[in-house]
C-alpha cells in the first residue's frame, strides 16, 4: 500500500474543511469548524504549514504552496458562510419574498400536447407525420380501405355528408390512402387531425374530435413488428412497467385486427404503487391486403400495420377529466392548469 | 348478444369455468363481455318456505299470522299480503337473510307479535314490480332449499359485444365454439326435454314446392336464396314449459308462448331466425316469396305498426298479399295466437345486403334483421327447423304433415380456401406447421381437406361463409386461436420511410409555441358553424348551430371569449389553429385552408403591485400580427393598417396582411356589437391569417460584418402635418440619409400644441456609421441636412424649431 502524498492529504482536508463550512448551521458552528482547521494551536490546516519545517527539502515548496492555497481557499468560504448566515453581504432593504414580475403564461391546449408527446415518441421510431383533407370522398373513407357501404361495418361510424360522394371524413385512415399514393414503400407515418361523426355531445362523445393514424409499410413487415412497435410506444409513454394486451377485434381496412390495452402502474403520493385496469387505447391491425392492392402496391410483396388513436382518451387518463366537453369549453381557467 | 353461461356450459360438456373466465377468453378472442349479470346473487340467503298456518292478526285488520317452515323448524311470522294462504310456497328471508338492497331482516314484534322473517314480493326480490303480494312458487319444491335454485337464477347472463364480421356469435353454439377446443372439447347440442325423435323428410325444389294444399314459391332467387317451410298441426299454444321460460330469459329474452319461443330458441342457439305463421291465416295456404308490389304500399307489422314498402323490398306473402317483412318482421294478421292450430314454420335464407337495405328503409332493427344482415349458416336451415319442430312438438304437440317443403333456388358450395404456410409466416412472423394450423382452425369447424407442397386446402363451414373467404381471413383466425399474447413483441430493425415530415405540421408547431411564448391558450373547437358563418353545408347535421363546416376562426373563437366573458374571465387571450371550408365546384368536395386566428382582451400583463394594470391595446395586437407574418410569409407579405372586408372588425382600427396581391388576413379591433360582453370588458383584439399550402421559403440569413468604428447619432424633432404618416416620415429619412444612414428609430411621439397651433410631433434617432473610418461631424451634418431638406419638399415636414 503507497502512502498518501501530503498534496493529496491537503486536497482531501480541503474538501472536508470546505464541507463543515457548508454546514455550519450558526456562527458557533461556524467558529468551531474554523478553529478545528484554521486555529492557531488545534487547526489540522495549521498543523500542516506548522509541520513544513520537518519536511524533506525537494517536497517543502510545492506542500508549502498548495497549504497555503487550501488555507486562504478555507478561510474565504468561512467568510462568505459567515456573511451568509448575518443576512447577506449587501443586506438587502427589499422583501424578496413579495411576488414576481413577469408576462402571461400561455399554453398548448391538452389535446395538441398529448399528440405531441405521441409524436415525439414516434418521430425517434423513425416515423414522419402526414396529412390529409377532413372533407374527403366516400371512396378514401371507405371503399377505398375495404369497407363497402352495405357492410354493417360501416354502420359503425355514423357518418356526416357534404354530398352524395363528399363526407367529413369519419376517421384519420384516408390519409393511410392519400400517402401511400403519393410515395413509394417504405412507408412510416402518423397523421394526426380532425373527424367528424354524428354523434350529439355528451361525456364520452363530441361530433368532432381528435385522431391519429399510423401506418407502416414494407418488405417483411410483420405482427411481431407491429406488436414490439405499439408495446415500444406504450412504454414510452407510460412508463417501463406498463403491460400492454393486444385482443383481437375487427376493422374492415385491417386483419388481423386488435385492440391494444395498457395496465399502467401508478405511483401514489405516498410511494405506494398500483395497477391500473386494462385501458383500452387503440384500434389497430395488420393493414388488409385489399387495401395494399388498392393503392396499386403488390400485396404478395408489401405488408403493413396501421393504427388508429383517440388523443383526447389519453389526454383525459392522463390529467384525470372526465368529461370530453370540458376540453371544448376553452375555459382559460382550464387551460392555463396544462400551461407549463 | 346476451348469452347465458348455463346454456354454454350445456352445449360444451367439457367446460368447467366461471361467468368470468368464460368473459376473460372470450374477450382474448375478439369478443369482448360488457357486462355479467346474475340476477341471483344477491337472493343467496333466500329459501323456499311453506306457510303452515295462516290466522288473522289478533290487533290488526290487514295483518296475518302464519307459522312458516322455512327447513330450519317452523317459526311465527308476521305478514302484510292479502295472497298469503295456508299451505302455499313462497320466496322466505329467515332472520339474519340479507334482501337486494343491504336490507337485513330481524327479529321484529309487529302490532305485538313476535315475526321471525319475510315472505316476499317479486319487487322486493329484485325480480319485478309486483307488490300487491308475495310470489307464489309452484311445483315440487321443498322448504329450506334455495331459492335461487328453485327458480333457475342461478345463471348468468354475459353481453357479448359481437363484431360486425361475426354473424355466427350471434348464437350460444357460436360463442360455445370459441370455448371449445382441445381442452374443452367441441360443441354438442343437448338432447331437448320431450322430444318425441320425429324424423324430418323434404319436398325440394328450386322454384316452387307443393306438398297436399300447402306451397312455396320463390319468386325473387336473388334475394331468397332458400325456404323451407314445415306444416304442423293441431299444436296448442300456451305458456312454455318452466325450463324453456328461464333459458330465454337467461338469453335475455321475454317468453311469449311456447310456439313462438321454440322459434326464438333455435334463433338463440344456431342463430338461425325463424318464423311461425298461423297457417289458417294464409290465404290459399301458400308462401310466395317476392318483392313488394306498387299497389302494396302499407303493411302492419306484428308490433302494430304501419310500415311503408318500396318495390325493392323482399315481402313474404300469401296467395294474396304480404305476411310479413321477409328477414325483418311478421306481419300482425298472420301471428300465431291462442286459437291457433296450424302452423307454417318458416326458416328460410336471405340476402344480408336486401334484409339491410329492407331494415334502413322501415327504420326496424330486429333479433331476425340483425343476424341476417351479418349472415346466417347457410348449412343450417335444415339443423335449425329440424330442432325447431322438435321444440314445438315437445311443447305444443301436434304433429308433423308430410314432408317440409324446401324450395332451394340456390345451392351452397362451400368455399375451399388456399393457405399457404409461407405466408401466414410472412403475416404474422412466426412459423406454424400443418399440425398446429388443423389444431388451431379444427375446433371452429373449418376443416383441412388437402395439402400440396406448402399449401393447405381449408374448407370454411357455412357459418363463416361470410367473413372467411382469403386467405388473409384464414391467418387472422390462426393469429386468434393461436392467442395474440402468444407472439413475440420484438422492437425489430426496419429501413426509414420516404414521406418526409410534413413542413406544415412544423409551421404549425413554431406558431403554437410562438403564441403560447407571448401568453396566449391554444384552443379547440370543433369546425361546425350555424348559418351565416359558412358556405359548405352539411346533408345530415344533428343541430342547427352544426350546419355549416366554418369559413373563418374568428367567431368560434369570439364565442369562446363570451363563454369566458360569462364565467367571469377577464383576460382571456386565445388562438387556434383549424381548417376553413369554402365552397367548390358542384358535387366536388369542398377547398379546406389552415388558418390561424387570435382574440385577446384584458391586461397586457399579469397584476403586480409594483406596476400599474394596462389594458391591451392596438400596439400589442400589431406586434403579435407582424411576428406570426413574419414566421408564416418572411418578408413576402405586409401587414397594413387598412379598412378591411370584416363585418367583424373596426374599419378604423384595422389592418390588412397582403402576400403578392392578395389578402391573407386581416386583424382589429372587434366591432363592439359583435361580442356579447360585459360591462366590465375591455375591447377585444383579433386575428385571422390563411396560411399558404405549403411553406413560404425564407431565404436564408447573409451575416453582416460587426462595426469596427463608432457610430454618430443625432436626434431630429419633427413637427408633421396632418395626413403624413410616420412611415412615410421614417422611408423619406431612409431615403435622403444616404449610404452613412445606418438606423432610424422613432423614440417620441407628441401630440400637442407647439406654439399655439394643434400639431403631431415626432421624434427620430438617426444613426449615421463609415465602415472603413471614423465620421466626422460636417459630415453627419451634411447628411442630416440633405435629410430635413427632402422632408419639408417632399412631406412638409418640418425640424422643430
Amino acid at each position: 500500500m503507497s502512502e498518501t502524498s501530503p498534496i493529496d492529504a491537503l486536497r482531501a482536508l480541503e474538501a472536508e474543511a470546505l464541507e463543515a463550512v457548508a454546514e455550519a448551521a450558526d456562527a458557533s458552528a461556524l467558529e468551531g469548524a474554523r478553529i478545528a482547521y484554521l486555529g492557531r494551536s488545534e487547526g489540522r490546516i495549521s498543523a500542516i504549514l506548522r509541520g513544513l519545517g520537518s519536511m524533506p527539502a525537494e517536497e517543502r515548496p510545492a506542500v508549502g504552496q498548495e497549504a497555503n492555497r487550501v488555507k486562504s481557499v478555507v478561510g474565504e468560504a468561512l467568510e462568505a458562510r459567515a456573511a451568509a448566515l448575518q443576512g447577506g453581504s449587501a443586506a438587502s432593504s427589499e422583501d424578496l419574498t413579495l411576488p414576481a414580475r413577469g408576462p402571461w403564461k400561455g399554453g398548448l391546449h391538452p389535446i395538441t400536447q398529448a399528440i405531441d408527446e405521441i409524436w415525439d415518441i414516434f418521430r425517434d421510431l423513425g416515423f414522419s407525420r402526414a396529412r390529409g383533407p377532413e372533407a374527403d370522398s366516400v371512396w378514401y373513407n371507405f371503399e377505398a380501405l375495404n369497407t363497402p357501404l352495405d357492410h354493417p361495418a360501416a354502420d359503425e361510424q355514423d357518418t356526416l355528408y357534404l354530398t352524395d360522394s363528399v363526407l367529413l371524413r369519419s376517421h384519420t385512415s384516408p390519409v393511410q390512402i392519400r400517402t401511400m399514393e403519393a410515395y413509394e414503400p417504405p412507408i412510416r407515418i402518423v397523421a394526426p387531425g380532425w373527424v367528424y361523426r354524428r354523434d350529439t355531445y355528451d361525456a364520452t362523445h363530441t361530433p368532432a374530435f381528435m385522431q391519429i393514424e399510423g401506418l407502416v409499410i414494407d418488405e417483411g413487415v410483420t405482427f411481431v413488428d407491429f406488436k414490439g412497435t405499439l408495446a415500444e410506444f406504450a412504454r414510452r409513454y407510460w412508463g417501463p412497467d406498463t403491460e400492454v394486451r393486444f385482443r383481437p377485434s375487427f376493422f374492415p381496412f385491417t386483419e388481423p385486427s386488435a385492440e391494444v390495452d395498457v395496465k399502467r402502474v401508478i405511483t401514489r403520493p405516498d410511494g405506494t404503487r398500483e395497477e391500473t385496469d386494462w385501458l383500452e387505447i387503440m384500434g389497430a391491425g395488420m393493414v388488409d391486403p385489399a387495401v395494399i392492392a388498392n393503392v396499386g402496391y403488390d400485396p404478395e410483396r408489401y405488408t403493413g400495420w396501421a393504427f388508429g388513436m383517440g388523443p383526447a382518451r389519453i389526454a383525459m387518463l392522463k390529467h384525470g377529466v372526465s368529461d370530453l366537453r370540458t376540453f371544448f369549453e376553452n375555459d382559460v381557467r382550464f387551460l392555463s392548469q396544462f400551461s407549463s | 348478444m346476451k348469452v347465458s353461461a348455463r346454456w354454454l356450459r350445456d352445449l360444451v360438456p367439457g367446460l368447467v369455468a366461471s361467468p368470468k373466465e368464460i368473459a376473460d377468453h372470450l374477450a382474448l378472442r375478439g369478443a369482448p363481455v360488457e357486462s355479467i349479470v346474475s340476477p341471483g346473487e344477491s337472493l343467496a340467503d333466500i329459501v323456499v318456505g311453506r306457510v303452515v298456518t295462516a290466522e288473522p292478526h289478533p290487533n290488526a285488520d290487514r295483518l296475518t299470522l302464519c307459522t312458516v317452515d322455512g327447513g330450519d323448524g317452523v317459526v311465527q311470522v308476521v305478514c302484510g299480503a292479502p295472497n298469503v294462504q295456508a299451505g302455499g310456497l313462497y320466496p322466505f328471508a329467515p332472520v339474519g337473510a340479507v334482501l337486494p338492497g343491504d336490507f337485513a331482516i330481524k327479529k321484529a314484534k309487529i302490532r305485538g307479535e313476535v315475526s321471525q322473517g319475510m315472505l316476499c314480493s317479486s319487487k322486493e326480490l329484485g325480480l319485478g314490480v309486483d307488490h300487491s303480494g308475495i310470489m307464489a312458487l309452484e311445483g315440487d319444491l321443498t322448504p329450506g332449499e334455495s331459492f335461487v335454485a328453485a327458480f333457475g337464477l342461478d345463471d348468468a347472463t354475459l353481453d357479448v359485444e359481437v363484431t360486425a364480421n361475426r354473424g355466427d356469435l350471434l348464437s350460444h353454439a357460436g360463442v360455445a365454439r370459441e370455448l371449445a377446443g382441445e381442452a374443452a372439447g367441441s360443441v354438442v347440442l343437448p338432447d331437448l326435454l320431450g322430444d318425441p325423435g320425429v324424423a324430418l323428410t323434404y319436398e325440394v325444389d328450386t322454384a316452387q314446392v307443393r306438398v297436399g294444399d300447402v306451397s312455396v314459391a320463390v319468386e325473387d332467387p336473388d334475394l331468397c336464396l332458400r325456404y323451407l317451410g314445415a306444416v304442423l298441426r293441431g299444436v296448442q299454444v300456451g305458456p312454455s314449459p318452466a325450463w324453456l321460460q328461464e333459458r330465454l330469459r337467461g338469453a335475455g329474452s321475454r317468453p311469449i308462448n311456447n310456439v313462438v319461443d321454440a322459434t326464438n330458441y333455435v334463433m338463440l342457439e344456431l342463430g338461425h331466425p325463424l318464423h311461425a305463421f298461423d297457417l289458417g291465416k294464409l290465404s290459399g295456404s301458400a308462401i310466395v316469396v317476392r318483392r313488394a308490389r306498387l299497389a302494396e304500399t302499407s303493411f302492419t307489422t306484428l308490433d302494430n305498426a304501419a310500415r311503408k314498402l318500396s318495390g325493392d323490398m323482399l315481402m313474404i306473402c300469401d296467395a294474396e298479399r304480404p305476411v310479413a317483412v321477409a328477414g325483418v318482421m311478421g306481419g300482425l294478421d298472420s301471428e300465431v295466437d291462442d286459437a291457433t292450430v296450424d302452423v307454417l314454420l318458416e326458416c328460410a335464407l336471405f340476402a344480408p345486403k336486401s334484409i339491410r337495405a329492407t331494415r334502413k328503409a322501415l327504420g326496424l332493427s330486429t333479433d331476425a334483421s340483425y343476424r341476417f344482415e351479418r349472415g346466417v349458416d347457410p348449412e343450417g336451415a335444415r339443423q335449425a327447423i329440424e330442432r325447431c319442430v322438435a321444440l314445438i312438438l315437445a311443447t305444443a304437440g301436434g304433429s308433423v304433415d308430410g314432408p317440409v317443403l324446401d324450395c332451394a333456388p340456390t345451392d351452397f358450395a362451400a368455399d375451399v380456401v388456399d393457405l399457404r404456410l409461407a405466408r401466414v409466416e410472412q403475416v404474422l412472423g412466426v412459423a406454424f406447421d400443418t399440425d398446429r394450423v388443423r389444431s388451431l382452425l379444427t375446433p371452429l369447424g373449418f376443416d383441412i381437406v388437402g395439402e400440396t407442397g406448402g399449401t393447405l386446402q381449408v374448407r370454411v363451414p357455412g357459418f363463416r361463409s361470410y367473413d372467411v373467404t382469403r386467405e388473409v381471413d384464414l391467418i387472422e383466425e390462426i393469429a386468434r386461436t393461436h392467442g395474440y399474447d402468444a407472439f413475440p413483441a420484438e422492437l425489430r430493425a426496419f429501413r426509414p420511410g420516404t414521406v418526409p415530415d410534413d413542413p406544415m405540421f412544423r409551421l404549425e408547431d413554431e406558431l403554437r409555441r410562438a403564441l403560447a411564448a407571448r401568453g396566449l391558450f391554444e384552443s379547440h373547437t370543433p369546425a361546425f358553424a350555424p348559418d351565416g358563418e359558412g358556405d359548405v353545408e352539411v346533408n345530415n347535421p344533428l343541430s342547427s348551430t352544426e350546419r355549416f363546416m366554418r369559413r373563418t376562426l374568428l367567431p368560434s373563437l369570439l364565442r369562446r371569449i363570451e363563454h369566458n366573458f360569462s364565467r367571469g374571465n377577464r383576460d382571456v387571450r386565445l388562438f387556434e389553429i383549424g381548417t376553413s371550408f369554402r365552397r367548390a365546384g358542384a358535387g366536388e368536395a369542398p377547398d379546406e385552408e389552415t388558418h390561424l386566428a387570435v382574440v385577446l382582451t384584458g391586461r397586457r400583463n399579469p397584476p403586480h403591485w409594483a406596476s400599474e394594470d394596462d389594458p391591451l391595446t392596438v400596439w400589442d395586437l400589431k406586434s403579435l400580427l407582424e411576428d406570426v407574418v413574419a414566421r408564416i410569409y418572411g418578408d413576402s407579405a405586409t401587414a397594413e393598417p387598412e379598412g378591411v372586408d370584416s363585418a367583424l372588425l373596426d374599419t378604423g382600427t384595422s389592418f390588412s396582411v397582403k402576400h403578392q396581391g392578395d389578402v391573407v388576413g386581416h386583424a382589429g379591433m372587434v366591432v363592439a356589437a359583435k361580442v356579447d360582453a360585459p360591462v366590465w370588458a375591455g375591447p377585444v383584439w383579433a386575428l385571422e391569417l390563411a396560411l399558404p399550402s405549403t411553406v413560404v421559403p425564407h431565404p436564408p440569413v447573409t451575416y453582416l460584418a460587426l462595426p469596427t468604428f463608432p457610430a454618430v447619432e443625432r436626434d431630429l424633432a419633427l413637427l408633421v402635418p396632418q395626413g403624413v404618416t410616420s412611415e412615410q416620415v421614417a422611408t423619406t429619412i431612409r431615403d435622403a440619409g444616404g449610404s452613412l444612414l445606418e438606423a432610424v428609430e422613432l423614440f417620441d411621439v407628441y401630440r400637442g400644441k407647439v406654439g399655439t397651433e394643434l400639431a403631431l410631433s415626432l421624434a427620430f434617432r438617426l444613426r449615421f456609421r463609415a465602415a472603413e473610418r471614423t465620421l466626422k461631424d460636417k459630415e453627419v451634418d451634411k447628411a442630416v441636412q440633405a435629410v430635413l431638406r427632402r422632408l419639408e419638399e417632399e412631406l412638409v415636414v418640418k425640424a422643430r424649431g
